[in-house]
């Protein structure tokens, strides 16, 4: 952390630093003592869902499905995570589910690894397009990809004829590898959840690194990291590469699990993934937010989801629930925020 | 030097009239060029089917200039014709109506309050409404849609006077009005106001927390009069319906000449915004062209006016 902040900080700025360091330390602990409050939730809301199904809820097996469940949520997720630290929002993940979805099953005629590469490459181009007008043309974040999720959702549609599509242009069915991802793994484990970890550990590291911690700095204050020589325009689009990337190994997983590729299968994972990330504890106004956190707003979700089903809550009202909760995350964040 | 200030001049004009310009140009396109279009069933169809958004493009707009956003509603519209259909089963048809609109005007007021009483930015309220309204909709109606049999509501959709679609009137009457109140009253004035500089208008005595609170609620309460039209067309109330219509109501009012940044933004320019997309819809109907395009073709356009608009901005800052 020291050696990061001696990075950014040029040295003749040393007391400048130091006064840095030891708010770093603070915000440090804070974001430690939020960590243990929103694990006090999760475990609060696992043992009101024990109690009310009598015991069925903590068998190992509910909680290992509830992991699997909430797969690609948390991976979607993690790329919100990464946008909303530089401050920004990606309104366009659910649509690049679906239409990564759609991308890999119709080119299925080309093998089983190709579609994949296929699909990476193209929410590459997009994110590359929202991080650009994001930082070049200063359009707001929102609109960008609003604006984005309906174009990627169109042409989804427009190349899988409107429809779910179940097989390649040339009629090739899935690819049995990719169709296996949710019946096999390793050490009795499921792919999903190896894969998800995978990202989850990528992402973390990625954090960690000089290009990766600067998402916080620009979050927090994007004129002084601009004025520290942050390379904004980088971190920025890289953040929303990123988060497509993400986005698109949500779409993989989607056509793995359900068989077939949908323009519409992301459709409630952008509000989702809102908020799993700022119940979590991420700021909208940018520069906080942890991948801890993160995980463990995706498990809130699940078991809010679970505790819903067991109190015979109709699942129409769900989304009213979210857009709630959301309401609720954000609310007590931002006071938060202006009390320190 | 003059040749610069010609240039600029030129270009405010160009900018004050833009949609009104692009929309002659694209209906003049038509006319030429696509066969159909200027028939009287066209432009019939055109005008039933987009003064709803019409409609919501109004409260939007009311939004948009103190700098705000509404993505609610497109759920709202499912909410209101839900509230509306059920309710008319019950209490018939004066008494549902009143009670949609208050219904759904609640709900913008709720939006309001979050807005202007708490930090949370607009578009996460409103996108939280978003969640919330059409949770509610498919939970009164248990996700199923809710058919109505009232006929004279039912007929009010496809009305006519004189040959004009009454809902089109309607939405006409609605505009100047809302015209004349953004002109000539005082709150229309502040409105205008708090979109261009929040804190000059705090300083000047405007209560911002009023204004912000209205026109959050008049959005909702235009936005359920659209679904109320919306739904007498259909002729049911459906959990699942305007989904997008809020990207279709911002599209209108960015293209029509407004900045997401508060402050701009006009009642013309606004209709012919809606027109533009009206014309461009049918365009692409009678030319053949897929409809799953019309996603993409929205979002572009969305894109170049904000950016648009964001250059006139620059520009104008630095002269």
């Amino acid at each position: 952390m020291a050696k990061l902040l001696e990075k950014i900080m040029p040295s003749e700025k040393a007391n400048d630093a130091k006064g840095s360091l030891g708010s770093t330390r603070k915000s440090l602990n804070s974001n430690l003592k939020d960590i243990i409050q929103l694990l006090g939730v999760l475990l609060g809301m696992i043992a009101f869902a024990a109690i009310l199904s009598k015991g069925v809820f903590i068998q190992p097996i509910n909680l290992y499905n509830i992991l699997t469940q909430n797969c690609i949520l948390l991976v979607v997720s993690l790329g919100q995570l990464l946008i909303i630290i530089t401050k920004g929002i990606d309104l366009s993940v659910g649509m690049i589910v679906g239409f990564s979805s759609v991308l890999i099953v119709l080119t299925q005629d080309f093998g089983s690894v190709l579609p994949i590469l296929f699909a990476l490459g193209a929410v590459i181009v997009i994110g590359i397009a929202s991080g650009c007008l994001v930082h070049y043309a200063k359009l707001p974040a929102f609109v960008v990809t609003l604006a984005m999720s309906q174009i990627v959702y169109s042409i989804g549609k427009v190349i899988g004829g409107g429809a779910a599509v179940y097989s390649g242009f040339n009629g090739s069915p899935i690819s049995p590898g990719l169709l296996s991802l949710y019946t096999d793994g390793i050490f009795g484990i499921q792919y999903p959840l190896i894969i998800t970890l995978v990202c989850i550990i990528a992402i973390s590291l990625y954090l960690k690194t000089s290009i990766g911690h600067f998402t916080y700095t620009i979050g927090g204050n994007q004129k002084t990291a601009y004025l520290s020589g942050v390379p904004i325009a980088r971190v920025k689009i890289t953040a929303y590469i990123i988060a497509g990337l993400l986005a698109c190994i949500g779409g993989m997983l989607f056509v793995a699990r359900v068989g077939l590729g949908d323009p519409q299968a992301g459709d409630a994972l952008t509000m989702d993934s809102i908020a799993a990330v700022t119940v979590g504890g991420a700021s909208l106004s940018g520069g906080a937010g942890t991948v801890v956190g993160t995980i463990i707003g995706v498990l809130i979700l699940g078991v809010l989801n679970n505790i819903l089903n067991l109190l015979n809550v109709p699942p129409a009202i769900q989304p009213a629930i979210k857009g709630g909760l959301i309401l609720l995350a954000v609310y007590l964040n931002s006071r938060k925020i202006s009390e320190r | 030097m003059e040749m610069r200030e010609k240039l600029g001049s030129y270009l405010s004009f160009l900018n004050k009239y833009s949609a009104i310009i692009a929309l002659a140009i694209i209906v003049i396109y038509g006319t030429l060029f696509v066969p159909h279009f200027m028939s009287v069933a066209n432009l019939k169809a055109i005008l039933f089917q987009y003064s709803i958004i019409g409609f919501l493009a109004l409260g939007q707009l009311l939004v948009i200039i103190t700098g705000g956003i509404d993505l609610s509603q497109g759920s709202l519209v499912a909410f209101t014709s839900i509230v509306a259909a059920v309710l008319m089963a019950q209490i018939g048809l004066v008494p549902a109506v009143v009670g949609a609109v208050l219904f759904c005007s609640l709900l913008g007021l709720f939006s309001g309050l979050l807005v202007s009483r708490t930090k949370i930015p607009a578009f996460i309220v409103t996108l939280g409404m978003l969640g919330i309204g059409r949770g509610l909709a498919k939970f009164v109606a248990n996700a199923k849609p809710v058919p109505i049999t009232d006929e004279f509501f039912r007929s009010m959709g496809r009305a006519e006077l004189i040959g004009v679609p009454l809902c089109a009137i309607l939405w006409v009457i609605a505009s100047i009005m809302l015209y004349q109140f953004l002109k000539r009253r005082r709150l229309g004035r502040y409105i205008y106001a708090v979109g261009s500089s929040e804190e000059s208008a705090r300083l000047a005595g405007i209560n911002i927390k009023k204004v912000k609170l209205f026109v959050y609620t008049m959005s909702a309460f235009l936005t359920s009069i659209g679904a109320l039209i919306w739904a007498s067309r259909l002729g049911s109330g459906s959990p699942i319906g305007g989904i997008g219509y809020e990207l279709e109501s911002i599209a209108a009012v960015i293209v029509g000449g407004a900045s997401l940044y508060g402050g701009t933004g006009s009642v013309v320019g606004t209709m012919a915004g809606v027109m533009i997309f009206g014309v461009i819809n049918s365009i692409l109907n009678l030319s053949g062209i897929s409809p799953f395009w019309q996603g993409a073709i929205k979002g572009i356009l969305i894109l170049s006016a904000v950016a648009l608009s964001q250059i006139q901005m620059r520009r104008s800052r630095k002269a």
